[in-house]
């Protein structure tokens, strides 16, 4: 079942009562690339994560990593398979320390994750602050914390939710340096944000929900174009 | 620095270890209750200070390791040493039997759930006439122990306050810390919270079982309501919320100082005793959720592995 594909969804659905949340989704990640992921709000971007790491149940389809079924693994095990993810909403342990947020995620010897650890904090200009509890970090350098500790655990496929989000420019645009140096050390990313020069000017590939539903997928340039798309936008 | 609190700390223990040859008896049951406390305490801080699943009938496994112990001593003849460790694992595993469901639930059901197997205990061991005297108690064969229990208590609290220090300066406190911060993430980033959890639970209820052994013994005499008093448990609640909960030294700090005013000051005014305690709470609560350690901390930027 080993097709070269990172990650493949098929026909993913999620309900939540009436609502359908995601609807028959399918799609495929090839390694080394950056994918984005938009639609309006509420069109289960989110949802879609949640499904993946296994934070939500699905009720039908199936979620394949590295040609193995993940889909019924519960999140600690979805994450031991290489799958690592930011929030939407911050959730760094605010009462730990920036330094403690890295550490307590691995189980390297101390010593390797120690020093893999501040050279992440330096990375993203935290390494002054490792002592502070991360609850009393900025809302842009808790953003890039819960970033780092991701990469912390070394996985082979992430999945950002609106980390842009909230992060001043300075920091951005070395967040999206830091992203791209991923991809380049073969990591796959793929990217939920609503900041479009940001989504254009980093992903290969887009997927478009709107309602759930995957209404486009294609590189950026034509999804701009796909009616559809300017329709799920703006038509309402 | 370091060598002067290492140096503080082993004379500290020398004085506690000589104390008896010139304690009065009154001096060594005062010690050996404080000790209890600081266990008691101390173990509470480890499921409900380090993850957060606030436990509401940790008297439970005290009393279960009290019966445990009693019994093994009356009908079995055991030396009640190897009868209260015993009863640690009597309790450890009853914390096993109940935590597999009892930490799925969350928050206040979890307390709730907790508070339930206390007076689901104390029926069952009422009931249970034959083997634990029902209603009507157990009592142990005279034995004048109390200098052997003095230093059994004193081990009992140092052992867990080691165990408290090796953890909170570890990754595997750390990770139970973060069931505490965040679960959801916790298990995002690979952390099997579930697993962890249970660890926890499973360390906070030995000692508690030990030193509920003890405590018969050093008693002569159990019965349901002297073992699984509600109050009890409130009693290790305030203590590690007033010391610091989540800290190494808080719950020692916190059960030294309450343990203190209400044997010397309060026990006398039996009322103004639980007003006071109250009083406590609700300050504690209001003003200083962490802790008089945890104010420290925050104040003076102290690591938090105090
Ligand atoms: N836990 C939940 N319970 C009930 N409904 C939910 C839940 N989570 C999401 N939903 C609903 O599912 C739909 C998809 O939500 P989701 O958060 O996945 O969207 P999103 O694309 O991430 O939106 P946004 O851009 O605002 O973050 C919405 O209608 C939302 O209200
Ligand atoms: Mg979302």
């Amino acid at each position: 079942m080993d097709d070269g594909h990172l990650l493949e969804i098929r026909d993913l659905t999620k309900h939540f009562g009436g609502v359908v949340a995601v609807n028959r989704c399918s799609l495929v990640l090839a390694p080394g690339k950056i994918y984005g992921l938009i639609g309006p709000n509420g069109s289960g971007k989110t949802t879609l994560f949640n499904c993946i790491t296994g934070l939500e149940r699905r009720d039908a389809g199936e979620v394949f990593f590295r040609g193995e079924r993940i889909d019924g693994l519960k999140p600690h095990q979805v994450a031991h398979r290489g799958i690592g993810r930011t929030f939407q909403i911050i959730r760094v342990f605010p009462e730990l320390t920036a330094l403690e947020n890295l550490l307590v995620v691995t189980r390297e010897p101390f010593e390797v994750a120690y020093r893999r650890a501040q050279e992440l904090l330096r990375f993203v200009t935290l390494d002054l602050l490792e002592n502070e509890y991360a609850g009393n970090l900025s809302y842009g350098q808790q953003k890039l914390l819960e970033f780092i500790r991701v990469l912390m655990r070394d996985p082979e496929l992430i999945l950002l939710d609106e980390p842009a989000a909230g992060v001043n420019r300075t920091l951005l645009n070395e967040l999206l340096a830091a992203i791209t140096r991923l991809r380049d050390q073969g990591k796959t990313i793929l990217i939920v944000e609503h900041d479009m020069k940001v989504v254009m000017g980093l992903c290969e590939k887009l997927f478009v929900l709107d309602y759930g539903e995957k209404i486009a997928e294609g590189p950026p340039g034509v999804i701009q174009a796909d009616p559809r798309v300017i329709e799920a936008y703006f038509g309402r | 620095m370091r060598w002067a609190v290492l140096a503080a700390l082993a004379i500290g223990l020398l004085l506690l270890a000589l104390y008896p040859l010139v304690a009065t008896g009154y001096g060594i049951r005062f010690m050996l209750q404080l000790f209890m406390w600081v266990a008691l305490a101390q173990s509470w801080n480890l499921i409900s200070g380090l993850t957060g699943y606030v436990s509401f009938g940790h008297v439970a496994f005290f009393g279960t390791g009290a019966y445990a112990g009693a019994i093994l001593v009356t009908t079995h003849g055991w030396h009640w040493g190897p009868a209260s460790l015993a009863g640690g694992v009597a309790a450890v595993i009853l914390a096993l039997i109940i935590g597999y469901p009892c930490l799925r639930l969350k928050g206040p059901y979890f307390a709730i759930a907790m508070l339930g197997l206390n007076e689901v205990m104390r029926v069952l061991v009422s009931y249970f006439e034959g083997l634990t005297g029902g209603g009507s108690g157990l009592s142990l064969p005279t034995l004048h122990a109390s200098g052997q229990i003095y230093y059994a208590m004193g081990a009992a609290a140092l052992a867990v306050t080691g165990a408290a220090h090796l953890l909170i300066t570890s990754r595997v406190g750390l990770r139970f810390m973060t069931i505490r911060e965040d679960e959801i993430a916790a298990e995002a980033m690979g952390i099997n919270t579930e697993r962890y959890k249970l660890y926890a639970f499973l360390l906070s209820a030995f000692v508690p079982g030990v030193v509920g052994g003890f405590f018969a013994r050093d008693q002569g005499y159990i019965e349901p309501i002297s073992v699984f008093p509600l109050l009890t448990t409130i009693t290790m609640i305030v203590m590690v919320l007033f010391g610091g909960k989540g800290t190494i030294w808080g719950p020692v700090l916190g059960a030294v100082t309450l343990f203190v005013f209400q044997e010397l000051v309060w026990a006398r005014f039996l009322y103004l005793h639980q007003i006071f305690f109250g009083a406590i709470i609700v300050f504690v609560v209001l003003l200083m959720p962490r802790g008089i350690l945890g104010v420290l901390q925050e104040r003076y930027r102290l690591p938090r592995t105090i």
